[in-house]
């Protein structure tokens, strides 16, 4: 860097008793809890945090333009870690994909239309299949980790002298950092691994379009003047527009300059549309207004004063010339911001280098990543390969090598003690191991997360460790993929309306196969799944050119599994009618019979026999980890091909998940609102024959389950339907669907796109069609009573 | 209504009004000599000083702006004429413009006349040798393939991108222009194709090539420029052998060229206009008149350049700056 820069560095390393914080004084009124506003905000500013959280929040569906193509439902998806605003785990990594041609040009590809590259892995809609395919051309594959939105709005204040300054693109000091700024639309980059975006509304409204599939209006410039920070383009006054100097490119001379100096943090984009049913725009400019200022008002995560092995951390950290680019203050217009960066792009070296393009940043070059918060925000690096702090330091590589390079020589005494520096800036006494806060309490009996029964002691204390298990963000260095997982953890899929329950649509695990000209059913060579993610950095997911059937699979909710593990098969057997001749009906139930005639009860096709399997099934499918044989059970998987050693998950870990799955409790009934209607909707319930199949409630050998379902395998589908064979289901056959907890676990129906259960209603064919015809010929009032029975299951 | 370059309030005057009356001033500076609160302007051509059109619209109707040497004037168009993108012609009684849903006019003097193009798909850019020697080139950003048409001066004919002459992926050309019996179209994804006689070849700009070229002008074969790039300005040179593309620091995206001499004239996002020198490459940015994009530019050869742009979206707005060549 500039010897200017080291000389400032020099003199903040000195004045450490400033302000209270290590490397200098911080500006007032920016530090607040991880997904706290800043403390300076106003009344005002306050309200407009609160209701743009909600939105970060709102899950957007078909009927509010979700899609067609999507990645998730929702912002805060993929800004949930620690708490809304944040990163995530490696499940909500996404691919970002491109092609490069012969004369070096990159190019984003496309997936269900033109998403700056950003792959979806869903479509709601018949243009492409459920999983767009990835374009044959595309020959540059990367991941990337969902980025923390901590403090953007003291970002998108710093101004771009402060930046350029430190920059030395040519390395004209000699010291190995070149540290170079990014641009984007004539501004100096910001936001985004690679510093591609310098607008806080655009790092908004992009990602909408592309992940969400909503669509968005620009603000307009009235708006970005109520901003936190001011965005609009006149604020300075028209004179100055128009009088500014002009000259040669860049510097005092830029044309810009006489504009508000923080313009770029909601710069012109234009209208974004999209083909689905719902007008665009599909977000209100209201919405959008509260969103941007949520993120602007997004406090700094809460830097601590190093005290102990954090200071001597400290010292280490300036020693290792780590503070070259983690640079440790910016200034801001409101003093000096604890950033630990300092935005320029750096060349990362070979390892580290995704082949992406971006503005200027080549395929070797990342932004420096700002190190306030890093507690709660792993895991780390542009694609989440690194599960600790530890791990990433290790593998910065280029620019970072010599930092990296004195760190390990460091004795493991001096590394730790970097280590808690970094753990001391901000965000650690809010770092969980996946969502659940830290001491997060167990809900009592009969609440959503409770266990079945009140439990107490070592009961207690393991349904307290399972949970923990069940929530933990395992990662590939603890075995996660096969190369390929659905999830980092159980609660990845999991988490509605708690821990343990459904999942939006937007994680519904992607099954596909082959249908041949015979209409038989032929098991891609990977396996029906096609997982969301893989563990092979630099490679996408595709599926063998045959397929051509996609069934996404919604996340069933867990609750109250245990008791339905302990429902004796004859119970069960006792209901069905394979050949609809015990009571010629039309409803012929049949046993799903799996793995040597064992009866197969969990998943949507009932292909699991027992809960012990439906775990060890899940741990091997969904999260790509061996577990180690236990006799009698067929599901699962004890070896395979990563470095990491088998089993992957223990025993003692897979039995802390069987214990918490056990344990936990049936969905709690709500409370309805009109309980004449329910009571009149569950004799229509049953008079339109809805219980044939969802049979209210089985008895068990820990009591009654009222699942509302006969765990049969039903066709519902219509005649010609394609889909997923799996087990002794055919195509068209699933499970009944349990009812129970049916109001917090939309959305509904095997593939997730119900929305509401009158639409889940409407979708019921083959079996299911007479029982809809008398649905359909119910009054409104009627139907109205029998949803409202449903929904209070 | 006269605006003065310097008076904020003259200024703020001409800011949200149709302002069709005047030739506007002229000055070492650009100054708006045109605006709309409904429509924006996109191309601008003329056969002489006293002789421009401008062309532009909104979602439901074009506009078209003549200026006679005294004062700029709406020109009737036929109904039916979508938002009109470019314009091009050859002589005061020969001129042609084209825009969106497949709108191709015809200027023959008197009035705007429709041309049957053949196609719905949108229009972006016009050029040609002669009017029986003409190129359009268009397809939408939602599309999947870029359209060329040539008209004979009797009919249109699609002469498609060939396959194998699309690496880019590009799915519309924007502007299409020639000299010297050269002809190139460059649009999405960096695409440039170059017309060899019978069909089109792609060619290749480098590794900035990456991003959209609006528009291209030059001095000769051998003396090219396209201009481009949606967020990050691109600044394209051909030598008549290679392109060659740079992306200057701190550039935002451009949509306008205007190669006269020693400089091109370039515009884009923000308002931004300057002259790239062809020699050393360096970019002299203007002061600032308008925040608005700058669409096109255009010099009449006399001592003016011409800028037209605006915002193409609601609500509507656009401007015509004008200014003094040096």
């Amino acid at each position: 860097m500039r010897p200017i820069f080291l000389l400032l560095l020099a003199a903040c390393s000195t004045d450490t008793d400033t302000g209270g914080e290590g490397h200098g004084p911080i500006a007032e009124g920016i530090l607040a809890p991880l997904g706290e506003p800043m403390p300076s905000a106003t009344a005002e500013q306050l309200a407009t945090f609160k209701r743009g959280k909600e939105v970060a929040k709102r899950r957007f569906d078909s009927s509010t333009g979700l899609g067609p193509g999507f990645n998730v439902s929702f912002c805060a998806a993929c800004h949930e870690k620690p708490v809304f605003g944040g990163s995530a785990g490696m499940y909500r990594n996404f691919f970002i994909a491109g092609r490069v041609l012969e004369d070096g040009s990159f190019f984003f590809g496309s997936s269900a239309g033109n998403a700056s590259g950003v792959v979806r892995i869903n479509y709601a809609g018949a243009a492409y299949d459920a999983r767009p395919a990835v374009p044959d051309s595309d020959n540059v594959f990367a991941q990337r980790n969902p980025i923390p939105f901590f403090g953007m709005g003291l970002i998108a204040e710093i101004d771009d002298e402060e930046i350029l300054r430190r920059a030395d693109p040519d390395d004209a000091d000699g010291d190995g950092i070149s540290g170079r700024p990014n641009y984007d639309r004539g501004y100096v980059g910001k936001f985004g691994m690679k510093a591609q975006t310098v607008s806080i509304e655009a790092f908004i409204r992009g990602p909408l379009n592309n992940h969400v599939g909503i669509t968005s209006n620009p603000l307009s410039d009235e708006q970005r003047a109520r901003l936190p920070v001011d965005s609009s383009t006149g604020s300075v006054g028209l004179l100055d527009r128009l009088l500014g100097p002009s000259g040669p490119t860049g510097g005092a001379s830029d044309p810009f300059h006489g504009l508000s100096a923080y313009a770029q943090a909601a710069a012109p984009d234009g209208p974004l549309t999209d083909t689905d049913a719902i007008p665009d725009p599909e977000l209100s400019s209201d919405d959008l207004f509260d969103l941007v200022s949520f993120a602007m008002l997004l406090g700094a995560p809460p830097i601590e004063t190093p005290t102990g092995d954090a200071l001597a951390g400290q010292a280490h950290f300036d020693e290792l010339g780590c503070a070259a680019c983690h640079a440790p203050r910016l200034q801001g217009p409101r003093g000096p911001v604890p950033i630990y960066s300092d935005l320029l792009l750096h060349d990362m070296g070979d390892d580290l280098a995704d082949g992406i393009v971006q503005g200027f940043a080549t395929a070797r070059e990342f932004r420096t990543q700002p190190l306030w918060g890093v507690a709660a925000e792993g895991p780390y690096l542009h694609d989440g390969r690194a599960q600790s702090l530890d791990d990433a330091i290790r593998l910065h590589g280029g620019e970072g090598q010599e930092s990296r390079d004195r760190y390990a020589a460091l004795d493991a005494a001096a590394q730790a003690e970097v280590v808690a520096f970094l753990l001391s800036l901000g965000g650690a006494d809010q770092a969980t191991t996946g969502l659940l806060p830290p001491a997060a309490p167990v809900p009592a009996a009969g609440e959503f997360g409770g266990p079945a029964t009140e439990l107490s002691g070592a009961d207690l204390d393991a349904y307290v460790a399972g949970r923990e298990r069940f929530d933990h963000d395992f990662g590939v260095d603890d075995g996660v993929g096969n190369p390929r997982f659905n999830g980092d953890s159980c609660r990845a899929c999991h988490f509605d309306p708690v821990i343990g329950g459904s999942g939006p649509r937007d994680l519904a695990v992607m099954r596909h196969g082959i249908v041949d000209a015979d209409g038989s059913f032929i098991v891609p060579t990977i396996g029906t799944v096609l997982h969301r993610e893989t563990a092979l950095l630099g490679t996408g997911i595709e599926a063998q050119a045959q397929v051509n059937v996609y069934e996404p699979r919604n996340t069933p909710a867990l609750f109250g599994l245990g008791l339905v593990d302990a429902i004796p098969d004859a119970v069960i057997e006792a209901l069905a009618d394979p050949d609809d001749t015990r009571t010629p009906d039309g409803i012929s139930g049949r046993v799903s019979r799996v793995d040597g005639g064992r009866l197969g009860r969990f998943g949507w096709k009932a292909q699991v026999p027992t809960l012990a399997e439906f775990v060890r099934d899940a741990v091997a499918t969904e999260l790509g980890m061996t577990l180690p044989r236990e006799d009698g059970l067929t599901f699962g998987r004890i070896y395979d091909n990563d470095d990491v050693a088998d089993p992957e998950l223990s025993q003692a870990d897979a039995d802390l998940l069987l214990t918490f799955l056990s344990e936990l409790g049936p969905p709690p009934r709500p409370t309805p609102a009109d309980a004449d209607a329910v009571a009149r909707g569950e004799v229509t319930f049953s008079t339109v024959g809805c219980d044939l199949c969802h049979v209210p409630v089985l008895e068990g050998d820990r009591g009654a389950v009222a699942a509302y379902s006969d765990f049969l395998l039903h066709d519902i589908l219509p005649a010609g339907s394609r889909g997923i064979e799996d087990g002794s289901a055919e195509m068209g056959e699933f499970r009944t669907a349990p009812l129970w907890g049916i109001a917090e676990s939309k959305p509904y129906f095997h593939d997730g796109a119900s929305e509401t259960v009158a639409d889940a209603i409407e979708r019921h064919d083959g079996e299911g069609l007479a029982s809809r015809e008398a649905y359909d010929l119910l009054t409104p009032a009627e139907q109205a009573d029998l949803l409202a029975f449903v929904e209070s299951r | 209504m006269r605006c003065s370059v310097v008076a904020l309030a003259l200024l703020s005057a001409c800011d949200s009004q149709d302002t069709g009356d005047t030739a506007g001033p002229v000055g070492a500076e650009w100054t708006e000599v045109y605006t709309s609160d409904t429509t924006a302007m996109s191309g601008v051509w003329g056969a002489g000083p006293d002789d421009i059109w401008a062309v532009g619209g909104n979602q439901d109707v074009a506009d078209v702006r003549h200026f006679d040497g005294s004062t700029w004037s709406e020109s009737a168009v036929p109904d039916g004429t979508h938002l009109l993108v470019w314009a091009y012609g050859f002589a005061s009684d020969d001129v042609f413009a084209v825009g969106r849903g497949g709108s191709v006019l015809h200027w023959g003097g008197s009035a705007w006349s429709t041309l049957d193009s053949g196609t719905t798909r949108d229009l972006w850019g016009v050029w040609g040798t002669s009017p029986t020697d003409l190129w359009i080139v268009g397809g939408e950003v939602t599309g999947t393939w870029p359209l060329i048409l040539h008209y004979d001066g009797t009919s249109f004919t699609e002469v498609p991108v060939e396959t194998d002459q699309n690496q880019h992926g590009g799915v519309a050309l924007f502007k299409v222009w020639g000299i010297d019996g050269k002809v190139w179209a460059v649009g999405d994804l960096g695409l440039i194709v170059e017309w060899d006689g019978t069909r089109w070849v792609e060619e290749f700009g480098g590794p900035f090539a990456n991003d959209d070229f609006v528009s291209l002008w030059g001095n000769s074969a051998t003396d090219v420029v396209a201009v481009g790039g949606r967020g990050n300005g691109r600044i394209a040179r051909y030598d008549g052998t290679t392109w060659t593309t740079e992306m200057p620091d701190a550039m935002t995206g451009l949509n306008a060229v205007y190669v006269s001499g020693d400089d091109a004239w370039i515009g884009g996002i923000y308002g931004f206009t300057g002259t790239y020198d062809l020699a050393s490459g360096d970019v002299v940015k203007d002061p600032l008149v308008t925040t608005d994009d700058v669409h096109a530019i255009w010099s009449d050869g006399a001592g003016h350049a011409y800028g037209v742009g605006g915002v193409f979206a609601e609500p509507y707005r656009g401007f015509l700056i004008r200014r003094e060549v040096p």
